[in-house]
């Protein structure tokens, strides 16, 4: 039996299963769209409903059509909730993603390469797991956090709370990230070489998944 | 509870049986039948968000009377009930509902149920200790078979595996926490040891 906020309790199984992934599942856009137009045709017959009393609706003078209302005004409220909860399981989760450093845009666009193969990789924007609204919200959250972490320059917010054991570590450069400046001189981070470095100056890259820590 | 928990959301989910008062032409579609109107003395199952306030709302007509009456789910009903009294350990909770407890408070909140209070709380303290001792045992297995049972929180084995599959939603959380806990203190004590 088809009813009324079965689509909107879809959306809030995903968001269930999302909360127990450490990625991100690609953005249901149909689903959403499913469920919005759902409370569109409610409000249509709300308002159908309502056409004949002219505003001078009675709920005791005509009970079956007040139980009605009531009915559709319950599923939209519904649907409305399941919306929000969705959508805020995945703003929280991208938070999350903000602060630990990790490159959200270039990783959604990197899974959704990598599923498709190589090839697909190059377009792999195209294919986010974000809707475009959330990718515009992860860069705004970013630079949010950027203004506010700016605010003290001898200490990183996000940087690990593990204190190192030791200031300098093995590193092996898993993609090509460029050269850094580091205390130290320049390093150019080439993809497949090793190097010795202080982990201070290669923190973010780690976290980022351009380095990986050795032993 | 917030507006915003998902668990929340899914307990709202769980259906209940409820029988309507009047005949109301245009829900039709909720008993499956969308041409015909729907009557009054009709059986529906209504999910609870829908069927709360129905419960609860007023025709605002002379006699006073609801949109809807309802019954406890067959979850709470009087084979479950029973089955809790000998002895709560023996029931898969979860094969009920998969949000056992949620689902039994609210209902609670609309029925007169004098007994089933106390009956769920009792229940749950029973279960709790059960809960606690398999979540502590678990850790136990994590070490010792290093490697195999790993990452899986639910790798047990034995008796033990039948009731854990039983838990509902809520116990299922508090199983995790007590297994995280349990790991979480072993390993500390393990790098004190280290260093």
């Amino acid at each position: 039996m088809p009813m009324y906020g079965d689509q909107g309790n879809k959306l809030v199984q995903h968001a269930k299963r999302m909360q127990n992934l450490t990625h991100l599942p690609p953005y249901q856009t149909e689903l959403v769209r499913a469920v919005t137009r759902e409370v569109r045709d409610l409000d249509k017959d709300v308002a159908s409903l309502l056409e004949p009393f002219q505003g001078s609706f009675d709920p005791s003078a005509d009970q079956s059509t007040a139980c009605t209302l009531l009915v559709n005004h319950l599923s939209m409220r519904r649907n409305k909730r399941c919306l929000l909860a969705y959508h805020r399981t995945r703003t929280d989760k991208l938070e999350e993603l903000v602060w630990s450093g990790s490159d959200v845009l270039d990783l959604a666009g990197q899974q959704a390469g990598g599923a498709n193969g190589a090839t697909a990789a190059a377009d792999g924007g195209a294919s986010s797991s974000l809707s475009p609204q959330e990718e515009d919200y992860v860069r705004q959250y970013g630079d949010l956090l950027a203004a506010y972490k700016g605010q003290w320059t001898d200490i990183d917010l996000t940087g690990s709370l593990e204190p190192p054991r030791d200031l300098f570590i093995d590193v092996r450069v898993l993609k090509d990230a460029g050269e850094i400046q580091t205390e130290y001189g320049a390093i150019n981070l080439t993809k497949n070489s090793q190097f010795y470095v202080r982990q201070g100056d290669v923190e973010r890259l780690i976290a980022q998944g351009y380095l990986q820590k050795l032993g | 509870m917030s507006y915003y928990d998902i668990d929340s959301i899914l307990t709202d989910a769980e259906k209940i049986p409820c029988t309507f008062q009047l005949d109301i032409p245009d829900l039709g579609y909720l008993d499956n039948t969308p041409t015909q109107p729907l009557k009054a003395g009709t059986k529906v199952s209504l999910p609870l968000w829908l069927a709360e306030m129905l419960v609860i709302a007023n025709t605002g007509g002379p006699d006073n009377k609801t949109f809807v009456t309802f019954d406890l789910p067959r979850a709470l009903g009087n084979d479950v009930v029973q089955a809790l009294k000998a002895d709560p350990r023996a029931v898969p909770l979860r094969d009920q509902s998969a949000h056992f407890y949620g689902l039994a408070t609210h209902m609670m909140d609309l029925s007169e149920e004098q007994e089933l209070g106390s009956v769920l709380r009792k229940t749950f303290v029973t279960r709790a200790a059960e809960i606690s001792l398999h979540a502590r045992k678990v850790g136990g297995v994590g070490t010792k078979g290093k490697g195999k049972d790993e990452g899986s929180n639910l790798g047990i084995g034995g008796a033990g595996e039948e009731f854990l599959r039983g838990l509902d939603e809520w116990e299922r959380k508090l199983f995790r926490k007590a297994h995280d806990g349990a790991k979480a203190g072993k390993e500390w004590m393990e790098s004190i040891k280290k260093n």
